[in-house]
């Protein structure tokens, strides 16, 4: 028997060289289908019969659909470990991967800094209520009808929905606008970690935040986080930003909640149901959009994919993964 | 004793408290022209005389036109002091008030913070290449298509600050929580304590070697288009400019031609050289941030600076002298 193979999904952009270079350890194959069964066929033809270790990313999902239960069940009984391209990965269904021992890596850390630039890129914009003076001075009409003022973020406070990598860096930049920083997570972290950033329920965060900023991850427990309940807690004013995932917020309710002019205003860059974003939304001249660029950097998307492969290469060489999916890693749920 | 007169030239819309407690020490007029002709006759006319001092508005220029040498020359003797709600005062001629024994104040401090993030947030604007992608989701079409191009990160990219003042100052401290590493080029080298350990370089190795370039410095006649075609040649390939000074210390047509050649890369502006015109070039550019002088828009930033002009003309009055005296006269 020779290498073991490993199958790409999807395309790989920066580091064309670096994967011909995996061919030292590994064979490697490629899916050039384009659709969930054209995948699962060749899943179940033999094609893939030795692969241990899959490249995917959240971007390949358009072609195999997501790795849910029943895909993963499909899977040839080679394999052994599913190399994400992405920090977030709730296109995988983990706890069907860990019944059938096969291992998960994502790639956080590499995508840190990029989305907490689009965070406080996002507060900002919010704060200012950019996008009507935004689209009056490129339409020549210079600030429009009616400009209004913003606010400044100085001495306001930011609230941090999931104090994670993502959640210290915005921490991080925030601080340096002169914002104080409170925070709910899982549970309390270190004082290295957390540094000045006040540790508080969950309801605590949305009754005495301005600025609330979403940057936990997306599970059964968290989708819907944010709804009707939870706008009814928040400040009269209150400013939303979400660079985590669209289904942590109810939607239309952020649209009522606009309407009704409770939430000042909202900078998001994602959505419940992406590509598709509420009418409520694109109509609101108070809201700024960006349609999930979070990491859309030249360095950051390299870095991302040299670290699948990193994993890639530790997964085939050593049997371990470098940055293996949280849940995977500790048996203790928190 | 009768209280000394001051002149209101434009609006107070925020510190109407603070603006009630100055007619306790002074009695106050305002204008009734609506034009720079109009004004120049209320002036011949003697209705302002006795005057002491102005509190004027950068947006009071649509009345008054600019403060130069002509309609300094009219204002009443007893002008002693022009308080200018503002950080860029470039629309008084200071030399000519000097001259007629006329003192300026201008407000600065006040507007660092709002003009440092709004200077950030087109930084980010122009180095992640967001308008293309904006619009296109604005416009029901997601990402547009094609998709938009990779934008670049922050981190570990140089940012040059041209003119160190207190603005400049304050950017870099935000722009260094993104990765960014400053250096600068001010008329003089500041203290390690002020600059914050940013390198210090010339003009042109400024240009030569900052990713990123903010100009932070006022418009006079030392620095009318010290950005320009010979100065867009020197800089890297791919270089992003960011202005939120005052859109005529960068030549606006040159910066259109460096744009399309794509000497530059991209750019975030806040000001234009003749607001509120904007060079057709950068509308139709895709690639570029434009937000229209909005710099220090907020509550709280146009309220401190209406106090801490007021507080110019409170000084004026108690004390014979101004708070903060525009540079080119705080010797006198």
């Amino acid at each position: 028997m020779g290498k073991p193979a490993v199958l790409l999904i999807g395309a790989i952009t920066h580091v064309k060289k670096e994967w011909e270079e995996c061919g030292a350890f590994a064979e490697l194959k490629t899916f050039t289908g384009a659709t969930r069964q054209e995948f699962l066929k060749a899943c179940e033809d033999g094609s893939y019969s030795d692969v241990v270790a899959i490249y995917r990313s959240n971007e390949s999902t358009s072609l195999t659909g997501p790795f849910d239960a029943e895909l993963v069940s499909r899977l040839p009984s080679s394999m052994k470990y599913i190399c994400h391209n992405g920090a977030g990965y709730d296109n995988i269904d983990v706890s069907a991967c860990t019944s059938r021992n096969i291992q998960v890596a994502h790639t956080p850390q590499a995508v840190n800094a990029a989305t907490a630039d689009i965070a406080i890129f996002l507060m900002l914009g919010a704060l200012r209520r950019i996008h009507v003076p935004y689209t009056a001075v490129r339409s020549s009409n210079w600030r429009g009808a009616s400009p209004q003022l913003g606010y400044d973020p100085q001495q306001k406070v930011l609230g941090i929905v999931g104090m994670g990598g993502i959640g210290r860096e915005v921490a991080a930049r925030a601080r340096a606008f002169g914002m104080s920083i409170q925070y709910f997570n899982r549970s309390k972290l270190s004082p290295e970690l957390e540094k000045d950033a006040k540790y508080v329920s969950f309801e605590e965060l949305l009754k005495s935040s301005d600025v609330i900023s979403l940057n936990c991850s997306l599970t059964k427990e968290t989708v819907g986080l944010v709804g009707k309940k939870e706008f009814a807690l928040m400040k009269q004013g209150v400013v939303i930003v979400n660079t985590a995932r669209g289904k942590l917020i109810d939607e239309q309710a952020l649209v009522d909640a606009l309407e009704e002019g409770k939430v000042f205003s909202a900078g998001l860059d994602v959505y419940e149901e992406e590509p598709k974003v509420n009418e409520g939304l694109l109509n609101n001249p108070n809201v700024v959009l960006l349609p999930h660029v979070g990491t859309s950097t030249w360095e950051t998307q390299r870095n991302m994919e040299l670290l699948v492969l990193e994993n890639l290469e530790s997964a085939v060489k050593k049997g371990l993964l470098v940055t293996q999916v949280p849940e995977q890693i500790s048996k203790v749920k928190l | 004793m009768t209280k000394p007169l001051v002149l209101l030239l434009g609006e107070i819309e925020h510190a109407h408290e603070e603006w009630a407690s100055i007619s306790e020490i002074a009695d106050i007029i305002e204008p009734k022209a609506r034009s720079r002709e109009e004004f120049i006759k209320e002036c011949k006319s003697g209705a302002f005389d006795n005057v002491v001092a102005t509190y004027r508005t950068f947006q009071s220029v649509a009345i008054t036109g600019l403060i130069d040498e002509e309609l300094i020359a009219l204002l009443p003797r007893s002008l002693k002091f022009i308080a200018h709600n503002g950080a860029g005062y470039d629309q008084i001629d200071v030399h000519a008030c000097t001259a007629h024994g006329i003192r300026v104040s201008n407000v600065p401090t006040a507007v660092d913070d709002a003009t440092a993030d709004t200077n950030m947030f087109l930084i980010l604007g122009a180095l992640r290449g967001f308008n293309t992608s904006m619009i296109a989701l604005r416009n029901g079409h997601w990402k547009g298509s094609p998709p938009p191009p990779l934008g670049h990160d922050p981190q570990g990219k140089v940012l040059g600050i041209l003119g160190m003042g207190g603005i400049g100052r304050n950017l870099k401290k935000k722009a260094e929580a993104f990765g960014m590493t400053v250096q600068y080029y001010n008329r003089s080298k500041l203290s390690e304590e002020l600059s914050g350990g940013a390198k210090y370089v010339g003009f042109d190795e400024l240009l030569k070697t900052s990713d990123v370039l903010s100009l932070n410095l006022p418009l006079n006649k030392q620095t009318r288009h010290i950005i320009s075609t010979k100065e867009f040649e020197q800089m890297k390939k791919g270089v992003v400019i960011v202005n939120t000074a005052r859109g005529a210390v960068m030549d606006e047509a040159a910066l259109v031609v460096a744009l399309e050649k794509g000497q530059v890369w991209s750019c975030g502006l806040d000001v234009f050289e003749e607001e509120p015109k904007v060079h057709a070039g950068l509308i139709a550019n895709p690639h570029v941030m434009l937000v229209p002088h909005m710099g220090t828009w907020t509550v709280e930033t146009q309220t401190k600076m209406e106090t801490w002009c007021i507080d110019n003309i409170r000084s004026a009055i108690e004390k014979g002298k101004l708070m903060s005296p525009v540079g080119e006269q705080k010797d006198i």
